[in-house]
């Protein structure tokens, strides 16, 4: 599903974000991505997503090699993997609805299809009542749910998510976690940078832990270790 | 097709959702126009001033009383070679004495002295215009032949030589300054309409962002700005043609008191108005899309 072979990153400033990440990712999995400030988490997560590059190396996430997609194809591989942000990264401008249509209406969804599967994937969130709210009309919590609902409407495969709880109290925070083990569990892959302590140990899955941009521990049902 | 309607109907949300910077952006556009039209009917009624003016002056050549019809032909044929030649028009020698006595009616000494001659003492007069006033000391250095020297009494040309010259100076600094004028205009108003467009970008630099991360194309992205781009002209085109006519209204009868050849700038307007909208329509739509892209061109980079 998700292959990164000895895959390393150096800025043109010359910092050293991955060395030699060498990381298989089996489908269906859900693994949790830990470690400090600056070691690598953002850039792999950006790998994942194609906007960055390797400067050597492999990364093949569902069939699609990152190192040699054209500019042309990453709109569609983007389709095939849903992304969750920190700031949530919805449009200002644009209702939960239109938010989560968008995504859709981009792809090139007829608008029937459209009007059937937001409602569905509002309905997984628990946002059915908010379609017509803005953004800064809802709280944290469901700003970060009308996101999941926003990279689920493609049925993805992978979910990535950077940070998701990092802006919520315990409480939305375990929300959202719980929503993300319900999509794994229909089969969706789900890789989840944190350094919620609470969340890692919580959840009892596959925990990477990166240090200095390397791999230094990787568990099958790990906790996190960081001081 | 699909796409397309998305891309508008995108447009369309944008322009809505965010009304003070469209309104902006067409007011400044609007601003733009109008001193573009201001410079060009400055331009025009300058032209046409000196239009009327040059229309005004010809050089009149005073043949001898002797010259025969013959004598005038000739030298009409001649003169008639020049390309810069536009009119030439003789005067019998009848005709000359008939103006003569209508000219001075009022002054009876005059005409009592030409009563007294009881001839007429004038020859013909051959009036002539030319394109450009600068061309009229050339058809008169022609005559200094000596083949005609005997033929020509005067010429009215040394008269409004000076008055000639004057204009042609100030029709030369007039293009002049127009042509600087112009082309200031034309970079100031790229880098005002560059940055409003580039501004109104800026302000959507997240959205971009989060657009391309959802799976939008670059299509999807760039569409609706152009089709922005193309509702801004239309909208600024329309206002500056609305604002343009009103004020011509409050103007023509001004300058139907200074320009007598009954000109009118609205009528001008009107004739021309798809030439002139029309390259302005294309040139802000260039201007707008150019703008647009480049300040896109930075955020749409994977």
């Amino acid at each position: 599903m998700i292959k990164l072979s000895g895959v390393t990153k150096i800025y043109p400033t010359g910092t050293i974000a991955l060395r030699n990440i060498n990381l298989h990712i089996n489908a269906g999995d859900f693994v949790s991505i830990v470690g400090q400030s600056g070691t690598g988490k953002t850039t792999l997560v950006r790998m994942l997503i194609a906007e960055e590059k390797p400067n050597k190396g492999k990364v093949e996430i569902g069939g699609w090699e990152i190192t040699k997609i054209s500019p042309s194809d990453i709109p569609f591989f983007r389709r095939q993997v849903g992304v969750v942000f920190q700031d949530f990264k919805l449009l200002p401008k644009r209702t939960v609805y239109e938010n989560i249509a968008f995504a859709l209406e981009v792809a090139g969804e007829r608008w029937q299809r459209i009007r059937q599967v937001v409602p569905q994937v509002l309905e997984i969130v628990g946002l059915g009542q908010k379609s017509n709210s803005y953004p800064w009309q809802l709280s944290g919590g469901e700003q970060q749910r009308t996101a999941i609902a926003r990279s689920l409407v493609h049925r993805p495969k992978i979910i990535v998510a950077d940070e998701p709880t990092g802006n919520l109290d315990s409480i939305n925070a375990a929300e959202i976690v719980s929503i993300l083990k319900k999509i794994n569990e229909f089969g969706t892959t789900i890789i989840l940078v944190t350094h919620n302590r609470e969340v890692v140990n919580h959840l009892k899955r596959r925990v990477i832990t990166i240090h200095n941009g390397e791999i230094v521990n990787d568990e099958e049902e790990g906790k996190y270790r960081l001081q | 097709m699909l796409s397309f309607l998305r891309v508008v109907k995108f447009a369309l949300q944008d322009l809505a959702r965010n009304f003070s910077l469209s309104f902006m952006t067409v007011f400044i556009l609007i601003l733009m126009l109008l001193s573009i039209n201001v410079l060009w009917s400055l331009d025009v009624i300058t032209r046409e001033a000196v239009a009327s003016v040059k229309k005004q002056i010809d050089v009149s050549i005073y043949f001898v009383t002797e010259a025969s019809e013959k004598n005038v032909d000739e030298v009409k044929n001649y003169i008639n070679l020049f390309p810069e030649i536009t009119e030439i028009r003789v005067v019998p020698k009848d005709q000359v004495m008939v103006n003569f006595r209508e000219q001075h009616k009022f002054q009876k000494e005059v005409l009592e002295a030409l009563d007294e001659l009881g001839q007429n003492p004038f020859g013909p007069t051959m009036i002539i215009k030319t394109r450009e006033p600068k061309d009229y000391k050339k058809i008169i250095e022609s005559l200094n032949v000596p083949e005609y020297e005997s033929l020509i009494e005067a010429k009215s040309f040394e008269n409004h030589e000076d008055a000639i010259e004057t204009l042609q100076n100030i029709t030369n600094r007039i293009e002049k300054i127009g042509v600087g004028l112009a082309i200031l205009f034309a970079v100031i108003s790229f880098m005002i309409i560059f940055n409003t467009i580039r501004v109104a970008i800026n302000m959507h630099r997240i959205e971009i962002s989060i657009k391309r991360l959802v799976g939008a194309s670059n299509w999807f992205i760039r569409g609706p700005y152009i089709i922005e781009s193309f509702i801004f002209t239309i909208l600024s085109i329309a206002g500056t043609i609305g604002l343009v006519f009103l004020a011509l209204r409050w103007v023509d009868p001004y300058l139907a008191v200074v320009l007598p050849s009954g000109f009118s700038l609205t009528n001008y307007f009107k004739s021309n108005i798809l030439m002139l909208f029309g390259a302005q329509a294309l040139a802000v739509l260039i201007l707008t899309i150019i703008s647009s892209g480049l300040a896109m061109r930075k955020q749409l980079k994977v």
